[in-house]
């Protein structure tokens, strides 16, 4: 099972890349990003279920990026909305006000 | 009875991997963004649902808690603020990078499923059975969780409510309106104006 746990895990991680190099809209790269970092945390819970059961390290460093995805979604988000805004539109091919 | 509860496990767990299976490729393929939205959560419940067959209760109610509470509805929010015209086919129309790319995530997918099955884990098993020496028993998931998090891990712990509180600051600063500021720039042009009048 935990062969089964971790291949779901890269399952989900290659749809994740997948999903945000291809996706033209923002909201829906920052939703990819989001299933990048639980993909990271079941990796982390699985290990620890199997491996260290007696100190637990992979749940909290779960825990501690858990808090850090909500913490860039609530930013990231917050940049999308200005964008928007002041664009007009959410396509990630039109934000290049930083190219030379 | 072991078996039995193994078993009950695995069909668990061959449920929770249609749900995820489906619901990722719905994040990802879906045109219309609120069924996207709608699919993130199902995989979010089912990760929940995964991490409470693995023995991890503390963090199954906080994944529950916080991804699909505090984190999708932000985004669901996110997506009705931006308000987009609809268009009417389910998936979009594939260009010549999304091939490159489907192709390169499928080689990635198939690198890591072989790296997967060619570690002996009952080797990694057994090396770290012998470094664990017996340490006192704390009684359940939580209370070890929160023992280690105040006593080991107390600086990170720290440190992420500094973050979260810069997150909050910033994320209103960046998403406010900007009208008070122009407003206050119209009224000291004024003041200005009064101040050193043209003739």
């Amino acid at each position: 099972m935990l062969e089964h746990a971790l291949n779901l895990g890269a399952y989900l991680f290659c749809i994740g890349i997948f999903g945000l190099i291809t996706s033209r809209n923002m909201v829906r790269a920052l939703m990819c990003l989001e299933l990048l970092f639980n993909v990271v945390n079941i990796n982390l819970v699985t290990f620890s279920n199997y491996f260290d059961t007696e100190q637990l390290k992979g749940e909290i460093f779960s825990i501690f990026v858990i808090v850090i995805a909500a913490a860039e979604a609530a930013i990231g988000l917050a940049i999308v909305l200005a964008i928007h805004r002041n664009r007009g539109s959410t396509r990630i091919d039109q934000l290049d006000l930083l190219k030379w | 009875m072991i078996k039995s509860t193994e078993s009950l496990h695995e069909i668990l767990f061959l449920f929770l991997e249609v749900g995820l299976i489906l619901g990722s490729l719905g994040v990802v393929i879906l045109t219309n963004i609120v069924y996207s939205a709608f699919f993130l959560a199902l995989v979010f419940v089912c990760i929940s649902l995964l991490y409470l067959l693995l023995n991890a209760d503390f963090v199954a109610t906080a994944q529950i808690l916080i991804y699909v509470g505090a984190i999708n509805i932000l985004i669901v929010f996110a997506v009705m603020l931006i308000n987009k015209p609809q268009s009417f086919n389910f998936f979009p129309s594939w260009t010549t990078g999304d091939g490159i790319t489907c192709a390169a995530c499928t080689g990635l997918f198939f690198l890591l499923i072989t790296t997967i099955s060619d570690t002996s884990w009952s080797e990694i098993y057994l090396v770290t059975q012998s470094n664990n020496i017996v340490e006192q028993d704390l009684g359940g998931n939580i209370q070890r969780i929160g023992y280690l998090l105040l006593t080991e891990f107390l600086l990170p712990f720290e440190l992420l409510s500094i973050i979260l509180l810069v997150a909050l600051i910033g994320a209103i600063t960046v998403a406010r309106r900007e009208k008070i500021l122009e407003m206050r720039v119209k009224s000291q042009a004024l003041q200005a104006k009064e101040d050193f009048p043209t003739s």
